[in-house]
């Protein structure tokens, strides 16, 4: 039975959505933000009811979360955070209502608080690599607090992606894991161990440690694959652990990727927002005319220099649009790369230059949100 | 041919630093000077014949990774000696120092330059402006460590601060002798500003270079310029 000052507060947090609503916003974080305002416990009290999944990541949280939706969606009704609202109060809003399940995407420093708060029969890690530097400081940082939390839920499930040693740290005490390896991949940021600060050794995609940490001991091993592939499967697993029947996603189902027509071309955004989510992009498929839209807002990372680490060789021989707030920072950089860029005023302009039909746009966080939603 | 080595790019790149050696590559090439640059893993060697040895920002466990490897034959130092440039950004920077102390222990550094650093109390992060005796403009950067950098007596200033913070510590960023440069910029800081990755080439040539028109390069550094509140 919820308590009568968290009923209050679920009813002035919707009556504020509502309001929200009605003046245009998407009406997901004020409504948490309220709830959370006049009952503090509010997202332990309301998981309490509920069977939690939480789902965090550098790259492929959205995406996954809805995966995971879908697949337990087969059970009963499913609570669950809107498009990237993965902060507490974004929580918050989502377990309001009265659904059995809660599929919640989780900001990666959030995570050990809503670990703590909700007590999740399941944890699904996808990845930890560099993003939002400005913000997060050190990938190591995020490791860390995440291993102190997972190693004290002990009533939680953790389905893991142990191909990234940071995910497999983590984890590395937890009492149920689920660790699943794909293989084949390397880490971008991972040549030090995050247990004990010795040099990882790392061969054809697997690693080991003289401290024991190493991917080759798993409980489920999946042939590789891309991004988009793996977090289907992880989502299937998690699936499976709550009894629901596997389902099928295609290939690209789960990438960040809008198709939307423009004066009668066909842009196709993709959310490209750090070294790792870029070197994924680049190395899919991409169509002659290419549209890379650069912003450096507090989301998308406020310092520009990671842009360095990706290699935009794939575009030579492409023709390449410059935009964003942030142009000059991509156009140099893929100058010296040798891409010649064509800096421009906005996407639009850039398609009303493009050529081809088809158009690949890639585009940071805010930049896509705006261009596509 | 020039010689650029990349040190321990795996371990000293997490901020973007490694775009350092491509700019110098890129503006060798404009003047038709031929560069090389080279990947040195923390597992290799140090070569000894090097014009120009690179270090970036990194990770905690991964700097003093770094220095244990480093430290093996003082390769860098006597390079150094010999005249080789060297520019260090960030952790890179600590490490030529002659102390750096972490929360729980305290290392001997590569003894490039006279600073030691320390634990400071608070994250400094964003956008750093300074300026430099070495340059008429200000140079512009990203910073983002958690270290005070102090300067010994025998060490020199690389840079002022206008906007940021870079040392921590009275109003400076970095150090620098002859031919050795440390600073807190990212950015890269070559990337953003063209007339450092130039006077590095000179130094490494032993000779003037001449002047090169690169357009999108002077606009890219006088944008980012007019950003500096």
């Amino acid at each position: 039975m919820r308590s009568l000052k968290l009923r209050f507060a679920i009813a002035v947090a919707r009556s504020a959505g509502a309001t929200s609503k009605l003046l245009g916003h998407k009406g997901e974080t004020l409504p948490g933000r309220i709830l959370l305002a006049i009952e503090p416990e509010a997202i332990s009290l309301l998981a309490q009811s509920k069977e939690v999944i939480l789902v965090s990541g550098t790259n492929g949280k959205t995406s996954t979360t809805k995966a995971v939706t879908t697949i337990v969606s087969q059970l009963g009704p499913v609570a669950t955070s809107g498009s990237g609202s993965n902060l507490a109060w974004g929580a918050a809003n989502a377990l309001m209502s009265s659904a059995p399940y809660a599929v919640l995407e989780i900001d990666e420093l959030h995570l050990p608080s809503i670990i703590a708060q909700t007590d999740p029969s399941i944890v699904l890690l996808l990845n930890l690599t560099r993003d939002q530097l400005h913000r997060m400081h050190e990938v190591k940082r995020v490791a860390d607090r995440w291993h102190v939390e997972c190693s004290e839920a002990t009533n939680t499930i953790f389905v893991a992606d142990i191909d990234d040693p940071y995910i497999n740290y983590s984890i590395v005490n937890a009492i149920n894991v689920v660790r699943v390896s794909f293989g084949g991949r390397t880490h971008p940021d991972g040549a030090v161990c995050p247990r004990c600060g010795s040099y990882l050794t790392w061969v054809r995609g697997n690693y080991s440690c003289i401290c024991g940490l190493n991917n080759k001991i798993n409980e489920l091993k999946f042939k590789k694959g891309s991004a988009s592939y793996r977090n289907a499967i992880l989502a299937n697993i998690v699936g499976e652990i709550v009894g629901a029947d596997p389902v099928e996603f295609t290939e690209t189902a789960l990438e960040r990727s809008v198709t939307k027509e423009i004066s009668g071309k066909n842009a196709h955004f993709r959310l490209t927002k750090n070294p790792a989510s870029w070197t994924e992009a680049l190395q899919g498929d991409l169509h002659h005319d290419v549209v890379l839209v650069l912003n450096a807002r507090q989301v998308d990372g406020i310092d520009t220099s990671w842009l360095w680490d990706v290699s935009f060789k794939a575009l030579k021989g492409h023709r390449v649009f410059v935009c964003g707030e942030r142009a000059l920072d991509m156009a140099y950089r893929i100058h010296v790369e040798g891409v010649t860029p064509e800096v421009v005023e906005s996407v639009d302009v850039a398609l009303s230059l493009a050529t081809g039909s088809e158009i690949s746009v890639l585009s940071a966080y805010t930049a896509f949100f705006e261009l596509v939603m | 041919m020039l010689e650029i080595i990349r040190i321990h790019n795996e371990l000293l790149g997490t901020y973007g630093d490694r775009g350092n050696s491509d700019v110098l590559q890129y503006r060798a090439g404009l003047r038709k000077i031929k560069a090389r640059v080279t990947d040195i893993s923390y597992l290799d060697p140090l070569p000894r014949s090097g014009d120009i040895y690179l270090l970036g920002g990194a990770e905690d466990a991964a700097q003093l990774l770094s220095l244990t490897a480093l430290r093996k034959g003082s390769i860098l130092a006597r390079a150094a000696n010999k005249g080789a440039v060297v520019l260090a950004i960030c952790a890179g920077f600590q490490l030529l120092g002659t102390k750096y102390t972490t929360r729980d222990e305290e290392f001997v550094g590569l003894g490039l330059l006279d600073v030691s650093t320390a634990p400071g109390d608070k994250r400094l992060v964003g956008d750093i402006a300074v300026k430099s005796p070495l340059f008429e403009v200000p140079l512009t950067g990203f910073e983002n460590h958690s270290s005070v950098t102090t300067l010994g007596p025998d060490a020199t200033p690389f840079a002022s601060v206008i906007s940021g913070n870079g040392n921590g510590v009275a109003g400076l960023d970095g150090a620098m002798s002859e031919n050795v440069f440390g600073t807190y910029l990212h950015g890269p800081v070559l990337a953003r500003n063209p007339e450092f990755a130039d006077l590095l080439l000179e130094l490494a040539l032993g000779t003037s270079i001449k002047p090169v028109e690169d357009d999108l390069a002077t606009e890219y550094a006088k944008w980012r310029r007019a950003l500096i509140k």
